[in-house]
């Protein structure tokens, strides 16, 4: 019997109209478990190298975990890997929402979507049975219309007219969450894919429930009781960040030139929740519900995230809220990438001004930015351009030096050259320039309640590998990244606050120490903390043992996360990514960010070295024979 | 005088969002603010992140660190993003 999982997974292929179902070894749901991590093995698997990506030979692999829909608080994410349109390298966008839960209900872990139907189709899953159904009249529609049309009570996943027309960085909406990045949504309409709807009344069994109920209510308990969770996650959502980040001058303006914006206020969580917030709204079982409502046209709807306040407001120089919240609902309708369209429009706005493209869209001006969005997911003039990404923009156009991207992918809302660390991650993130995929490690350089200088090198490559592996682990376990932000107690931050004694050993800690991080995760010890004292930053282990049976140790828990990193730069190395392509633009390594602060530039060189070494890579970025080993990696 | 912003659940706390001050150091700030908020204020500023002009005050010398006139100085409690 299996604990957790439902035991199936479902593979339809479109090309030859053909629907499997089966079990995956135990050996692979063991060293891969689920999600992110189980996407990234299977994608390896399925897909030869060198593929086209927008190609019948490409797989759309939706994944989930154990723990999703067994209770386990903010547990309940699916993860879509494919290989990206937009870079060509492997892509697991993460998304909250029900799907997930749903398509267990169904019976299935995952469903592997491959080839490519002839017309318009949307599958229909439920513990029936699976149907490929015509979608010819949904084709067209917005996504929220799509969602409509489907069988009520089932989990949704659907793509909008961007996806239908290709537009690279094309995302897919389920109910109101979005899988985002890097054009997961492209492939879907590569295949005439429009929707998916999954249901059914079948529940995944727990290993020991007593033991599973306690480990989940301490769970929610610490998240109800930590501020960040439970206070200003759901007052006011991610978007809370904006002033901070202006603050430390990490807040991407006018396309990356600077890191504060003079109007941050005006576009910020306080902002949004005092004059525009209906009410919070979160993902099933989640007790932070940092999601927001707010209203469009009188309609109620959602509201903005850090990431799109950042993109569409301080990198385009907008200081109207409102505009940005409409601009929001458009992409969502449209089905597009808000981080990535950010960064068109702002490419496009500079390089204008250079005199590089010909365009009305300019920093500031908001009149017609609309049309622009629309042009983009229709492909129409400008916007066809745009369509591709700005690593294509300023190959045709010019302004290479500010298209800020990092192996194609659009870089996130957080400017790295206050914040080195963060830009080494941008660098090597597997997926591209994802500010979670480096490690999120601007967190503990700008914006978290524990920082360390944001500028020196010292330690950074160790933070970067230890946080990344963290976040791989808690991704594949099925868990929200958010449930990360309790891991400071509170006692430790007024202690940190309090006293000079504590906050020096703590920063210089993490700095000295920091590489040291990245070493002890080979060391055969593995963690060095005891059981207890780790299992409070991640109940996440507690949970999935006691609900799989599969006892997890803290060793395992960070060797799955290097596992899971490890496999996703094996599927990039085997598409001939390599060292020259951890880069980023030289407006973060070349251009300082301050004239008066000489430090205020990403001397990425410098920490390369030491993060290839941290982890067991070679000096051209490829993972060792020894480390694949170690972490049981088969090629 | 010094400029205090105060953000997120701060500002709902104390309904500023600003306000002007003199003060020689940040633990004056602290004074200034526990006398005019109150004890719960008090216990909210313990995890609040202070930054002066932009930087940690962890990273400078904590509450001693010395102000100047026109410096800012930011509240933030422990918070999350994305």
């Amino acid at each position: 019997m299996a604990y957790g999982y439902m035991g199936k997974v479902l593979e339809v292929n479109l090309s030859e109209n053909k629907i499997d179902s089966y079990s995956l070894p135990d050996k692979t749901l063991e060293l891969y478990v689920g999600n992110k991590g189980l996407g990234a093995r299977l994608l390896y698997d399925l897909v030869p190298p060198g593929i086209d990506p927008l190609g019948g030979e490409n797989a759309l692999i939706v994944t989930t975990a154990p723990l999703t829909g067994t209770g386990a608080p903010s547990s309940n994410r699916f993860n879509v890997t494919t290989k990206s349109p937009l870079t060509g390298a492997i892509v697991d966008s993460n998304c909250g929402g029900n799907f997930g839960i749903h398509l267990k209900r169904a019976g299935y872990d995952a469903l592997i979507v491959r080839g490519k139907a002839d017309d318009p189709v949307y599958l229909d899953i439920s513990d029936e049975g699976v149907q490929i159904k015509d979608a010819r009249d949904l084709w067209g529609l917005d996504t929220e219309k799509t969602q409509e049309q489907l069988p009520d009570k089932t989990g949704k996943m659907v793509i909008g007219p961007a996806g239908e027309n290709l537009v690279k960085f094309a995302c897919i909406v389920s109910e109101e969450r979005v899988a985002g990045r890097s054009g997961v949504g492209t492939v879907m309409g590569s295949k005439n894919l429009k929707a998916v709807s999954a249901g059914g009344n079948k529940k995944p069994a727990i290993y020991n429930e007593e033991l599973f109920k306690e480990a989940c209510k301490e769970w929610r308990d610490q998240l109800r009781s930590h501020p960040a969770t439970s206070e200003e996650l759901p007052q006011y959502g991610t978007s809370i960040f904006i002033n901070r980040t202006s603050a430390t001058h990490t807040l991407p303006t006018r396309n990356f030139k600077y890191g504060q914006f003079k109007d941050a206020d005006k576009i910020s969580g306080e902002t949004l929740a005092e004059e525009y917030l209906v009410k919070n709204i979160g993902c099933y079982g989640c007790p932070m519900r940092c999601g927001r409502q707010v209203k469009v046209d009188e309609k109620p709807v959602k509201g903005p995230e850090y990431e799109t306040l950042g993109m569409l407001g301080s990198n385009l120089m907008i200081s109207d809220l409102q505009a940005i919240n409409e601009w929001n609902r458009q992409a969502d309708l449209l089905g597009l990438d808000t981080i990535s369209l950010g960064n068109a429009l702002g490419f496009v706005m500079e390089a204008g001004e250079d005199g590089f493209i010909k365009t009305d869209l300019a920093f500031g001006r908001s009149d017609n930015i609309s049309q622009a969005i629309e042009d983009i997911a229709l492909r129409r003039g400008l916007g066809d351009d745009m369509a591709e990404g700005v690593a294509h923009l300023a190959q045709k156009y010019g302004g290479e030096d500010y298209a800020m991207h990092s192996k194609g992918l659009e870089l996130a809302a957080y400017e790295p050259r206050t914040a080195v660390g963060q830009g080494l991650g941008y660098a090597v993130a597997n997926r591209g320039g994802c500010h979670l995929g480096a490690g999120y490690v601007v967190f503990l350089e700008s914006n978290g309640p524990i920082t360390v200088d944001p500028y020196t090198t010292k330690g950074k490559p160790g933070l970067a590998v230890f946080n990344q592996t963290v976040l791989e682990a808690i991704s594949t376990l099925g868990s929200c990244n958010f449930t990360n932000y309790a891991v400071f107690p509170e006692f430790l931050l007024k202690m940190y606050n309090r006293s000079r004694l504590v906050s020096k050993v703590v920063n210089n800690s993490l700095m000295l120490g920091g590489n040291q991080f990245g070493k002890f995760m080979y060391s055969p010890k593995g963690a060095v903390l005891p059981k207890k004292v780790f299992h409070h930053p991640f109940p996440h282990i507690k949970a999935h043992s006691h609900c799989t049976g599969n006892e997890m140790s803290p060793e395992d828990f960070l060797k799955l996360g290097q596992r899971v990193f490890n496999m996703c730069r094996l599927f990039n190395a085997r598409e001939g990514f390599s060292r020259r392509d951890d880069t980023l633009p030289r407006r973060l390594t070349n251009e300082l960010q301050r004239q008066e602060e000489p430090r205020s530039r990403v001397p990425l060189d410098e920490m390369l070295p030491t993060f290839y070494r941290l982890r067991g890579w070679d000096q051209n970025g490829i993972p060792t024979e020894r480390t694949l080993r170690k972490l049981g990696i088969e090629k | 005088m010094v400029l205090v912003k105060l953000y997120a659940t701060l500002r709902g706390f104390t309904g500023e969002k600003e306000i002007s001050m003199k003060a020689d150091t940040v633990e004056d700030v602290f004074s200034s603010l526990v006398s005019s908020y109150g004890e719960d204020f008090q216990k909210k500023l313990e995890s609040a992140t202070v930054l002066v002009n932009g930087q940690n005050i962890a990273h400078l010398k904590g509450r001693k660190t010395r102000l100047q006139d026109g410096d800012t100085v930011s509240l933030f409690p422990p918070l999350g993003g994305g």
